[in-house]
């Protein structure tokens, strides 16, 4: 047989930009932008499944403040007090839950990506485009961040009409900048769900079962100090920790000040480890699935 | 009689093989309903600590502890979420895989099918409520005494009885409807903030209490907590179970009315598996 | 693109191209009562897990050409495109597509290929034909400037400008398949992998969507590997066929070499109604000098006829008494065809197997 190395290799052209140029990086960023807009003309093709997502959040929220209301007998909580210097029920608990929607972003949006077009059936479409599939991911979580941007602003004029609720006007501008940061590790977590989601069959439970632990170790609706010892340091390795410690930090009256600086720089550690991890072992789950050659099965 | 006492038990047996064949979704819904109230319990912790419950708490709740009330709202709404999800969805998913029309043209009665996919259901739920519970008993020191149990098996019987009729009339919305999910996830949303599941609903406004009161899942958890933790008289627990078998009549006789109804419409429009 | 050493150019080129899948078990929660009974029945070296889908594959196709893959279900053509596309990566050897290898240079593999996968949902059902040609047209990297007036140009090809802006859900399947079909070619890619293009579309469109693949070779020069188990298809259309089985490219020429093939003396085929329930082995066991005895069952309802095809030195010799085999058993023979070869008849000489059926046959 003829071995390769003995005939001409004659590189040919290609019409699609490829490798690290800026006009690649371009048309990468715009692929993304595309399956933003594709997946809202999807969701926007569901009206009704449109606004019930956009009010869930609101009613996700209302069980933990009327419980808080009733268990305390009012607004104010002496216990809470004593461990973070804030008594408001309503204030602690909204500002906690804020996030809760992008939380979803990570496990849900970015976490079932791919098994979404799976499910569309056109995944392998997709996957022979010269698209990097890290783009389709980030597509999804752009459309994900502006939805639940949309429900987060529903969810403050809702709690802000029946309880009312003050927040530092002053402290919005840094409490964006963490929250930036945390949604950034936020996305390299969500970049390994969505390769777990597609290793395993049932996908969903992966998503399911994350947002649950990480609903229950991030200080959401309680300060991390209830937990026990070993889920406090365990919580420490979720960008949502350090963002919800810092976003409160800044936005609430009397909240006990951490030191910033620790904020930032124990998000910035975790956005390195956790995009680093999460591109990681996608790309080693995407060599995976073609090999296995499960890639179009749902 | 026979032939649809059969019908409900091949469709019964049929389900509980599909989740048999998938161990890790049988191992998710035994375990993580108990993950989604551990929250309520952190956040009772944060706010009264060791101070305990305040007494607009005790007062309506007739002095239960928090956590045994928010278990027995957790294991209660399984049912809840087996009723709107997995019945709910049933007909979807049939058209999904393509046999749905090979039911309806099937000459048997198809409320019978779908009784047998509820059916299936409730012994799936119950398997998880026994293994929750057992987990409680061990992890946060929940009680049971003898006699209870008895009763509290016949309220959830009278429970299940009420979420099937709710169960057949969203089987019934999903034969037209293409986004029946979304009437599953309202009404979910529904038993989520209108019933006590992780407070007495005494708390809400007028016009919520109502809604709560029209809820199969009010009565029986009213019921299940007077029972387990003499938080109710008795007169009051006969009552919410008088209440609850009046729902349950009212949502079964409006259920199979109304998936008959649409069934026939459905058909003549051609629309059955639509998807 | 690589060039022999006679400088004929090769779009394509596969070497030891294999692929094997491993079966994987369903335990359900009570596996553990099957494990005692597995562990019995498993063979010593545990082949009986493992699907070679395709075995040392090694295949060359022109810049330019059309080239067809013929073979039945399971024969390994999906996998044998798949793998090309960078969907799967072989488990040993490679291919060359464009002058790129599949395993280190995917990107620019991607670029150089346009896929169209036949009978399977690959479309966003909830947009419409122009928002899923222009999103597939970003995923290609093209320029802005362009999308626009090459999806209207596809669109128009296609004859589906008019119903551009209605959704997907909306159109029947020839028209989604169209769609497919051009967003293949939506970057204009020297390269065309089609899988089964025309699976489940009716007469009208099938010829439509062949007309336009024989179009695209010949005006503009591309290079198309048809994946096909229509026999029929790959005669009519293709330059040169491989016939592909149980993962094996049993044989590659142009469609006349292959028919020829089979000499005219060496086939009869007998079409009929009722044929008997065991016909080949029937009719093998009054004759058995007959080489090649085939059933294609047809179906009557739809007043399509079995086929009985007879290959091999004696087929003609035997002819009448065949016939009279077949009358003793109350078939009702409509048709006696002899020395007409087909490329179903090449398949199934090289493999004793039906193209009809699974390649195991």
């Amino acid at each position: 047989m003829e071995k390769l190395h003995d005939r001409k290799l004659v590189p040919k052209k290609v019409a699609c930009p490829v490798g690290f140029t800026l006009t690649n990086l371009k048309a990468e960023l715009r692929a993304i932008w595309e399956c933003n807009v594709k997946e809202w003309k999807i969701e926007l093709a569901y009206p009704i499944s449109f606004v019930r997502a956009c009010v869930e959040p609101v009613i996700f929220l209302l069980p933990f403040l009327v419980f808080g209301l009733i268990l305390v007998g009012g607004p104010v909580s002496e216990t809470l007090k004593a461990l973070v210097n804030t008594s408001n029920i309503v204030t602690f608990v909204f500002s906690g839950y804020m996030i809760m929607g992008f939380i979803g972003t990570a496990v849900w949006a970015m976490g079932f990506s791919i098994r979404k077009e799976q499910w569309y059936g056109t995944l392998e479409s997709i996957y022979v485009t010269p698209t990097n599939r890290l783009s389709l991911v980030f597509g999804m979580a752009l459309h994900s961040i502006v939805h639940q941007s949309l429900g987060t602003a529903l969810e403050f004029g809702v709690i802000y009409a029946i309880f009312g609720f003050a927040l530092k006007i002053e402290g919005i501008l840094p409490a964006l900048v963490i929250f930036a940061l945390m949604m950034f590790a936020l996305s390299g977590f969500g970049v390994f769900i969505s390769a777990l989601t597609l290793i395993l069959k049932e996908g969903w439970i992966v998503s399911e079962g994350f947002h649950s632990i990480i609903m229950i170790l991030s200080p959401v609706a309680y300060p991390l100090l209830v937990l026990p010892n070993i889920a406090q340091q365990a919580s420490l390795l979720l960008p949502t920790t350090p963002g919800l410690i810092g976003m409160r930090t800044f936005l609430l009256q009397d909240y006990r000040p951490e030191i910033a600086v620790n904020v930032f720089l124990h998000l910035l550690a975790l956005d390195a480890a956790w995009m680093l991890f999460g591109v990681t072992i996608f790309y080693l789950t995407d060599k995976y699935i073609r090999k296995s050659g499960t890639l179009g099965k749902y | 009689m026979k032939t649809n006492i059969f019908i409900v038990w091949s469709e019964t047996l049929k389900n509980i093989k599909f989740l048999a064949a998938y161990p890790v979704i049988f191992v998710f819904w035994t375990i993580f309903p108990l993950f989604w109230f551990i929250p309520f319990v952190l956040q009772g912790q944060a706010l009264v600590g060791n101070i305990g419950p305040s007494d607009l708490w005790k007062g309506l709740t007739g002095n239960t502890e928090v956590v045994p009330f928010i278990i027995v709202g957790a294991i209660l709404n399984g049912y809840v979420l087996n009723a709107l999800y997995g019945v709910g969805e049933s007909i979807r998913e049939e058209a999904y895989q393509g046999t749905l029309d090979y039911v309806l043209a099937s000459p048997c009665n198809k409320a019978y099918v779908l009784i047998g996919k509820a059916l299936s259901g409730s012994i799936s739920s119950t398997i998880y409520a026994i293994i929750q519970f057992i987990v409680c008993v061990f992890l946060f020191g929940v009680t049971i005494t003898a006699w209870v149990i008895m009763p509290v098996i016949l309220v959830i019987i009278l429970l299940i009885l009420g979420l099937y009729g709710i169960a057949l009339m969203l089987a019934a919305v999903s034969l037209q409807l293409k986004q029946a999910h979304e009437v599953a996830h309202t009404l979910d949303y529904i038993f989520y903030v209108f019933a006590p599941v992780r407070y007495p609903i005494q708390f809400l406004p007028f016009w919520a209490q109502v809604i709560g009161q029209i809820l199969p899942l009010t009565y029986a958890l009213i019921a299940t907590r007077g029972l387990m933790f003499n938080s109710e008289s008795p007169s009051q627990i006969y009552l919410s179970i008088f209440l609850l078998l009046i729902i349950d009549v009212a949502a079964i006789l409006v259920g199979f009315y109304l998936f008959n109804w649409m069934e026939k419409r459905t058909k003549k429009s051609g629309s059955i598996s639509h998807y | 693109m690589v060039h022999n050493q006679d400088n004929t150019e090769y779009s394509i080129e596969t070497i030891n191209l294999t692929k094997v899948f491993r079966k994987k078990k369903h335990r359900g929660i009570f596996g553990f009562l099957k494990k005692e009974k597995e562990k019995k029945d498993k063979s010593s070296d545990g082949k009986k897990d493992l699907t070679v889908a395709l075995d040392h594959v090694n295949c060359k196709i022109r810049s330019g050409e059309l080239f067809g893959l013929l073979g039945p279900n399971g024969a390994g053509k999906t996998t044998f495109v798949k793998c090309i596309s960078t969907i799967l990566i072989p488990d040993e050897g490679t291919a060359i597509v464009n002058g790129f290898d599949v395993r280190k240079e995917t990107s620019l593999v991607r670029a150089s290929i346009g896929l169209a996968i036949g009978g399977e949902r690959s479309l966003y059902w909830k947009l419409t034909a122009r928002d899923n040609l222009t999103y597939f047209a970003s995923l290609y990297k093209m320029p802005r400037n362009i999308i626009k007036e090459r999806v209207e140009e596809l669109l128009s090809k296609m004859n589906l400008l008019e119903r551009a802006d209605e959704r997907v859900e909306d159109y029947s399947t020839g028209m989604r398949q169209k769609i497919v079909v051009a967003r293949a070619l939506l970057h204009n890619p020297p390269v065309l992998l089609l899988d089964e293009p025309t699976l489940g579309l009716d007469p009208t469109f099938s010829r439509q969507i062949r007309s336009q693949i024989r179009e695209l070779c010949d005006k503009e020069g591309k290079t198309i590997l048809l994946a096909t188990h229509y026999m029929k298809e790959a005669d009519e259309m293709c330059d040169r066929v491989a016939i592909i089985n149980n993962g094996k490219i049993v044989a590659v020429d142009t469609s006349d070499k292959l028919k020829a093939m089979v000499k005219e003396t060496e086939l009869v085929e007998v079409s009929c109604y009722n044929p008997p329930s065991d016909t080949e082995h029937y009719l093998k066991s009054l004759y058995p000098d007959i080489e090649i005895v085939t059933l294609i069952p047809g179906n009557e309802a739809e007043g399509t006829p079995s086929r009985i095809k007879l290959m091999g030195e004696n087929a003609e010799k035997r002819t009448s008494k065949v016939l009279e085999a077949l009358l003793k058993k109350d078939a009702k023979i409509t048709n006696v065809n002899i020395g007409t070869p087909t490329l179903e008849d090449v398949f199934i000489k090289l493999t004793g197997a039906k193209l009809t059926e699974g390649g195991a046959g």
